[in-house]
């Protein structure tokens, strides 16, 4: 999962000035952090659920994702 | 007695006009037919034009779908057959979307829709047909152009949801009133207008949609609407207004910002063909745009739409401007990248459209070098445009906007720095609030206000032209003129004898860390500066014994480094992506480079003065370690341009004692444990060069908000980071010629090792730095206190040098905290100072008797991922008699920067003082060129054995001579018919 979340995820969101780094998967809880333009993204939730089906195809598991945002102080207000 | 603020409730006369407003656009479209047979195809695009595809495939997509992924391209197609309703209307093609979508119908190009525009007109590019095939490409981009602009913040985000396509019929006196009603309640809204000329606007307005009902809206009622605001406001002129502004349509297109340079292949078709299509309906429209790079693009993989560019650039709408082939920073790279940003910008725009481009365009630059005026004079520019130091400076307002640009020789330019903002949406209160800021109003002619949405491209819309038609109905606005770019310059500023003169950079007040930010990107344009011009020189002197020249080699690394130097790109204000695809660039132009190269048996020194000052030959078997490589110290004695063998004797004798001092011919040295030195004496000069901190390396707290990686601020020294020893200053190599002491320093998260070394015969003191970096918001410096009264610093600009004071007695001075420089700076008195050569190290902080190099930053916007992990990278500290002429600072610069390769070439020319800044076949390949550099500020005469042509730096032969005269700073091109 680890792995996954950095090679295939990361790239496609750093493409668009996001940041997302794998924390764990624990019972099939996956955690991650999310920062740079995610951080501050109203509809992140709709990325996460893509996320979700993405992993479900490319690795077969059913996952929840908790994500927790890390927005830089000159977002933080 | 408790203040009760009273709070209005009910709805005020002016927001009861905006809602009216709002309800009237609904009635926009008359007629409106769902396209629902689309299907899609998700992929990303990983190379120009080159797609990963999703697994799923194609998909039906339907209105209230989730559709685009992120950092995702999206693929449509559709069938449609038009409803036997809407034939032999207008028919427009309407969608609303966040992404940026280029349209193709039945095979033909009709436009592109993003958040700036939602329809495409289609009839006049349909023909009769009754059945169309739509083919669409998207790109979502979750971060909007311009946050200004809260219609595109709506819609942010990397998962959008499908609103639905359609054929689309629409109602002309709607959208004429509606044009009507957006521009007078921009007039209304905006305090810059007069207050009683907004209240009779809003008196009126209410009157004209007092005559709709909006439970029953009809055509007629409209119509009267429209009549009454042409009868009544336009009509009316009792308000007067001045001004004259001139209105000139431009896009911004940043080729790599929030997107890989790959991107802008279709950001650029985009944009471009949006412009076409407005040309067609709107043939009174101009339109500029810059960068021969992303003509190419459209020349190479969107060869119809090219052919009808050309078209409308002939006949004068579509207007290129920039003569550079994109729109590079202008801080870092050296005379040599300019020179070629305008000579293959202008070879391309002469090829292909058969113009040489007068101005140089450059809105969103960080700040423009001295050196800039003469380069653009001999490429065929006389004007140069920039917004930004107007727009952006913190500190001080920047005195004009039309005016004289005078450059470190002496060569001028015309200039104009708009009043306002590059991107504008062309409304009256942009355009009022550019001729109230606008400060050369007696003498400068009209004011330039640029239009047209951008960063991304974009550009103008249907919106922005048709309120620029009604702007003349308006006695209250300043009189408006639409005009080309060229146009406006040629009208405005040639021979205006009235325009006042600047004479020195255009320093931007702001983005003061763009000269340290992404090290390793600066540290590879600098090694890939001099590596070009060493495979340049090499080429030709090979071609001149019969080798063959790689032009297209040549041309397309310099193309890839120039495109790198893009001012998103080297400045390191990117995102993650971008860096990696420019560090693999750079890696590509190196490996091209070396081949070409290639060896020989002998040293080669490219340079045209003798190389005889200490420099570090790689030799497997040497007896020293720099940069991790064996190698030995040794003084090269080579003749300029010629090759020979080096030979290197052991010294025998004991030339360094290592105490609590150290002892070298030259210094008595006392080292503090981190590497900072206490006491430099100078044994030759006989004094002391340390008046403080010296080699001390520095870390601040670097929190400069939301410009992370642009921006350094004033206070950056408020809060220091703790610099630990990990392990103290350590004696660990004393040979014949060099004694080295490392010491590794960290905080929590980094290490920092330096290798200090001195020599027995040079009086540099190199460091070395190694670091494993893992900090954010943290920027590191090396602070130098020297022992000097002086009051101005030398700065290398690359092609001379520039004088800086280091006092802070007015704003001037305390807004230029942060300067750029190139390969050195120097603070001396008159006969001695001390000079620092750094090999990749562009930002200081002068102050009083102090330099701060900055060395690395560590910043989180808009890559989180910033200048982590190792780095590499070093400067020597130079002290030295005289001032840094005498002292052949620029000389040892170049010889700390240039590695001594092997070649077994000879020139017989060196051309005395000058610096041969470049030596290449002509791009016609009928001639040797050969560019000399005036770097000391002198003048002067070289006799030469026989006659040259001079050339300008675009290769035109623009005289003869045998005589090479020269003044000081000046650059000199000569060609030699072979």
């Amino acid at each position: 999962m680890e792995e996954y979340i950095n090679t295939v995820i990361k790239p496609k969101l750093q493409g668009d000035g996001g940041e997302i780094d794998f924390v764990s998967f624990e019972n099939g809880v996956l955690t991650v952090l999310l920062q740079g333009e995610c951080s501050k993204c109203l509809i992140v939730e709709r990325c996460l659920d893509w996320i979700k089906g993405e992993v479900k195809r490319d690795l077969g598991i059913e996952c929840k994702i908790r994500a927790n945002k890390k927005k830089p102080f000159f977002w933080d207000k | 007695m408790a203040h009760i603020k009273v709070v209005r409730r009910s709805m005020r006369p002016e927001e009861w006009t905006d809602l009216r407003f709002g309800w009237l656009k609904r009635y926009i479209y008359s007629e409106k037919f769902e396209i629902e047979n689309i299907k899609v195809r998700d992929a990303r695009q990983v190379a120009e034009m080159e797609y990963e595809y999703y697994p799923e495939g194609w998909r039906p997509l339907k209105k209230g779908d989730m559709y685009f992924t992120p950092d995702g391209t999206a693929f449509f197609e559709a069938d449609v057959i038009i409803p036997e309703k809407l034939r032999n209307k207008e028919l427009w093609f309407s969608l609303k979307t966040a992404a940026e979508i280029i349209v193709k119908v039945n095979g033909k190009y009709v436009g592109g829709v993003d958040p700036n525009r939602d329809r495409i007109l289609l009839t006049p590019y349909i023909g009769d047909e009754t059945v169309l095939h739509f083919e669409m490409e998207g790109y979502n981009r979750s971060k909007p152009d311009d946050e200004r602009n809260p219609e595109s913040l709506s819609v942010r985000g990397c998962r959008q949801i499908f609103e639905g396509a359609y054929l689309s019929v629409i109602n002309h006196t709607v959208l004429d009133l509606v044009y009507d009603i957006e521009l007078l309640l921009d007039i209304a809204k905006s305090d810059l207008f007069n207050e009683d000329y907004r209240a009779f606007l809003n008196r009126e307005l209410n009157n004209a949609l007092n005559l709709i009902d909006f439970d029953d809206v009809k055509n007629e009622d409209v119509a009267a609407a429209k009549k009454y605001v042409d009868e009544v406001i336009f009509a009316n002129d009792d308000y007067k207004g001045s001004g004259d502004v001139a209105l000139i349509a431009h896009s911004h297109l940043d080729i790599a910002y929030y997107w890989r340079r790959i991107h802008s292949v279709q950001k650029n078709l985009r944009t471009i063909l949006i412009q076409l299509r407005l040309m067609d309906r709107y043939p009174e429209f101009k339109y500029t745009h810059t960068q021969a790079f992303t003509y190419e693009l459209l020349e190479k993989y969107y060869p119809d739409v090219f052919e009808e560019l050309k078209e409308k650039i002939a006949k004068g709408q579509f207007e290129p401007v920039g003569a550079m082939y994109v729109e590079p920073d202008c801080n870092i790279p050296s005379a040599e990248s300019l020179i070629r940003q305008c000579m293959y910008g202008q070879h391309y725009f002469r090829e292909k459209f058969g113009k040489t481009v007068d101005n140089c365009w450059l809105p969103d630059v960080f700040g423009n070098s001295w050196i800039l005026p003469q380069i653009l004079k001999k490429s065929g520019v006389d004007y140069f445009v920039s917004n930004k130091m107007s727009t952006w400076n913190d500190t001080n307002r920047f005195p004009h906007n039309n005016f004289i640009w005078k450059g470190i020789d002496g060569s001028e330019v015309y200039a104009c720095v708009p009043p306002t903002h590059f991107i504008t949406w062309n409304m009256p209160g942009q355009i009022q609030e550019n001729w109230e800021a606008y400060q050369d109003k007696n003498t400068g002619g009209q004011t330039m206000s640029m239009f047209g949405y951008g960063d991304g491209g974009s550009g103008c819309t249907e919106e922005m032209l048709e309120v620029m038609k009604r702007f003349d109905k308006l006695s209250i606005m300043p009189k408006t003129e639409h005009m080309g770019g060229s146009e406006f310059l040629k009208k405005n500023l040639k021979d205006n004898k009235n325009l006042a003169k600047w004479d020195g950079e255009l320093y931007l007040e702001m983005h003061r860390g763009t000269f340290t930010t992404k090290s390793k990107m600066k540290r590879y344009n600098r090694q890939l500066e001099f590596k070009l011009r060493e495979a340049e020189m090499v080429s030709t002197l090979r071609h001149l014994k019969g080798a063959r020249y790689p032009y297209d080699e040549l041309r397309e690394c310099y193309k890839k480094l120039l495109v790198n130097q893009f001012h998103d790109i080297l400045p390191g204000s990117h995102i993650t992506p971008v860096y990696r695809d420019a560090m693999a660039d750079y890696e590509d132009i190196d490996r091209r480079l070396d081949k070409i190269i290639g060896t020989g048996e002998k040293y080669f020194n490219s340079l045209n003065f003798t190389r005889n000052h200490l420099t570090f030959i790689e030799d497997e078997n040497g007896k020293s370690i720099r940069y991790g490589k064996q190698g030995n110290w040794v003084i090269p004695n080579l003749p300029p341009l010629s090759s020979g063998e080096i030979r290197w004797r052991t010294f025998a004798g004991d030339w360094c004692e290592i105490a609590d001092t150290v002892t070298t011919p030259f210094y008595k040295i006392k080292f503090n444990y981190d590497g900072s030195i206490e006491s430099l004496y100078d044994r030759e000069l006989d004094r002391e060069w340390v008046g403080g901190e010296f080699n001390k390396l520095k870390l601040y707290k670097d929190n400069p908000g939301v410009y992370d990686a642009w921006d350094i601020l004033p206070n950056y020294k408020d809060r220091e980071v703790d610099v630990k020893i990990i392990s103290p200053l350590k004696t660990v190599e004393k040979n014949s010629e060099v004694a080295s002491f490392e010491v590794v320093l960290g905080t929590e998260k980094s290490t920092w090792k330096r290798i200090i070394r001195v020599f027995r015969q040079s009086r540099g003191i190199e460091v070395e730095n190694v670091v494993d970096w893992n900090e954010k918001h943290v920027l590191a410096k090396a602070q130098f206190e020297c022992n000097v009264l002086t009051r101005k610093a030398v700065c290398d600009t690359s092609a001379g040098f520039i004088e800086r004071d280091t006092h802070r007695n007015t704003s001037w001075q305390q807004a230029r905290f942060e300067v750029c420089h190139h390969k050195w700076v120097d603070m001396a008195e008159t006969d001695g100072g001390v000079a620092l050569i750094n090999d990749s190290k562009y930002g200081v902080g002068l102050l009083e008797n102090s330099m701060s190099l900055s060395l690395l930053r560590a910043t989180i916007r808009p890559d989180v991922t910033s200048d982590l992990g190792h780095h590499e990278f070093s400067y020597m500290i130079y002290p030295h008699g005289g001032d840094f002429v005498k002292a052949e600072i620029n000389n040892i610069a170049y010889e700390y920067n240039i590695p001594l390769g092997k070649a077994d070439l000879t020139c017989e020319n060196s051309f005395g003082e000058l610096y041969m800044q470049a030596m290449k076949m002509s791009e016609n390949g009928k001639m040797i060129v050969i560019r000399l550099s005036e770097q000391n500020g002198k003048r002067g005469a070289i006799k030469l054995g026989g006659k040259v042509k001079l050339l300008n730096m675009l290769e035109d032969v623009i005289g003869e001579t045998d005589t090479v005269e020269y003044k000081p700073f000046e650059i000199i091109t000569i060609g030699i018919e072979t």
